[in-house]
């Protein structure tokens, strides 16, 4: 099985400003991405006729109101999901015929992901001190939330392999390190961290202190896959898709079993696997990765499931400095979700970086001579959703 | 404990997990074990995840597991925001083979004392004023 390579290409990324409390609503973000993309571009709304929602809940209701939105034709393409995926699924349709030009979009204001959102909500209707009803086997009836579920992943993980604490911190420090090479992140202007610092910072759940964390903010993006006779025209030099996959499970709490980490692997292996043998590139064929990276324990598990090191060992990988600029698997190089953004579902912008990197647009971060370059989005725990993208430049 | 109104989420207790609830109530932690293959689960779901036949029996577990996981939570949610530092552990029954894992907070138990492997056992709360009771483990002595 071959991918359709070189049948499609991102012609057109855009980040808006990603920072607290952005002024506008989760649609004009959207919006304001999808023009910046289309000025990337070169292409007009008029040109899109497929759309792929990186909203959460994305009701076949909203996908017709951005149709309207966007000149109000009917799409022929719609899809749902993680960034990495949309891309591979939407250069897929594109080779298959079904579409041309497939807008990935997404924005965020005035949510927040963590604790301090179950305590907002509380705070906003005090007279109401009654328990909330949730569905049965809800994780936040035993007073869990997102980090202190990736505080149980890397706990696990620590015993399973003897992995020490410091190799893992190792990670927001690289992360940060990107981050200040990058004038858009929110987090560069603080300046370079140590692996002390991390331990220093508060304890959320341990063993994950503040600077183990992502971010919590808005923002918006967007992303255009073109077919290879769009792209000719494009403004920029295309990047085409070579490959990809998705894998979907979950090891969420809704799903666990006890055969969390072995050698056979999950979504993430999974989407990898395919994504490389569609490509027909080698993992040593990689110049620059984006990855999903919420916790350092994502970012050890994600190396490991993709296959640029072995089970148990993503933390010595991750202190051997190979993912920082100038390493070789140069990864999440605007800093990622600790130090770059995380908007809710960042997921494309792991992709907008590796787009950018192989452009050549990345200035003082910039990976020299980045030809080909792997993209991995993720969610709902380390095995859980997974995207994978194979880009490459002329 | 729970002096003041208890304010934490809790489940709904729907109508298919009936003999859950009630099991919790009659000190028991029950879960659904498939008479065709034998496999006990965690979290329930309607038909067996190994076999996928709907002939599940809920059936009460043994209660004791030991700490698959664990962390000790600093900045808690909502409800929990007074009960920092708490322990959430994962806890992995012997029930097997596909041995259930199961989430709760490690009650009367020293934070610092809590490692993987630690034997606990299924604690029960009834939660006054409201129809359900939860569970929580703590150490098995």
């Amino acid at each position: 099985m071959s991918f359709p390579q070189r049948k499609a290409a991102i012609v057109g990324v855009y980040n808006t400003k990603q920072a607290r409390m952005l002024e506008g609503t989760p649609w004009t973000l959207a919006l304001e991405a999808i023009q910046g993309a289309l000025d990337d571009a070169g292409l007009k709304h008029s040109d899109i006729d497929g759309l792929s929602s990186m909203m959460y809940d994305a009701s076949l209701t909203a996908q017709q109101m951005w149709v309207e939105q966007l000149g109000g034709r009917p799409m022929t393409y719609t899809s749902h999901g993680i960034a990495g995926a949309l891309v591979t699924k939407a250069a897929a349709a594109i080779a298959a015929g079904l579409t041309n030009v497939v807008c990935i979009y997404f924005g965020n204001a005035g949510m927040r992901a963590g604790p301090s959102k179950q305590r907002a909500s509380q705070e906003a209707a005090p007279v109401v001190r009654k328990a909330p009803r949730v569905p049965d086997w809800d994780f936040n009836i035993h007073g869990a939330y997102m980090s202190a579920w990736y505080a149980l992943w890397t706990r696990r993980y620590m015993d399973q392999f003897n992995a020490p604490y410091e190799n893992l911190a190792e990670y927001p420090v690289l992360a940060r390190y990107h981050a200040t090479l990058n004038p858009a992140s929110i987090m560069g202007e603080r300046g370079e961290i140590t692996v002390q610092d991390v331990i220093d910072s508060p304890m959320i759940s341990s063993p994950l202190h503040r600077l183990d964390c992502s971010l919590d903010n808005d923002g918006g993006y967007a992303i255009l896959v073109a077919s290879a006779e769009v792209a000719k025209n494009c403004r920029k030099a295309p990047v085409w898709v070579l490959g990809g996959g998705e894998g979907i499970y979950t090891d969420f709490y809704m799903s666990f079993t006890n055969d969390w980490i072995n050698d056979n692997g999950q979504s993430v292996r999974r989407a990898s696997d395919i994504a490389f043998a569609g490509a027909g590139v080698t993992r040593d064929d990689i110049d620059v990765t984006g990855m999903y990276d919420c916790f350092p324990v994502t970012m050890a598990r994600n190396i490991e499931e993709m296959g640029f090191c072995k089970v148990g060992e993503g933390h010595e990988f991750i202190k051997e400095g190979h993912l920082k600029l100038g390493g070789k698997l140069p990864t999440n190089t605007d800093g990622g979700l600790l130090s770059h953004s995380h908007c809710g579902n960042p997921s494309g912008m792991h992709v907008v970086e590796v787009v950018k990197q192989l452009r050549g647009e990345c200035d003082a971060r910039q990976v020299k001579d980045a030809k080909i370059g792997a993209v991995l989005s993720q969610g709902y725990a380390v095995h859980g959703v997974a995207g994978v993208s194979i880009l490459a430049k002329d | 404990m729970t002096q003041q109104p208890y304010d934490k989420p809790l489940p709904q207790r729907l109508p298919e997990n009936e003999e859950f609830f009630a099991g919790l109530e009659a000190g028991e932690f029950r879960v659904p074990k498939c008479n065709n293959c034998g496999y006990w689960h965690w979290i329930p779901y309607p038909a067996c995840r190994n076999c996928l036949s709907t002939d599940q029996t809920w059936t009460a577990t043994s209660g004791k597991g030991k700490i698959f996981s664990y962390t000790v939570v600093h900045r808690g949610p909502g409800g929990f925001r007074d009960d920092v530092p708490y322990v959430l552990a994962m806890v992995e029954f012997p029930e097997g083979p596909r041995n259930p894992i199961v989430l709760g907070t490690v009650v009367d138990v020293d934070p610092d004392a809590v490692h993987t492997g630690m034997p606990v056992k299924v604690v029960y709360e009834e939660i006054p004023d409201e129809n359900v009771t939860i569970w929580h483990f703590a150490p098995d002595n």
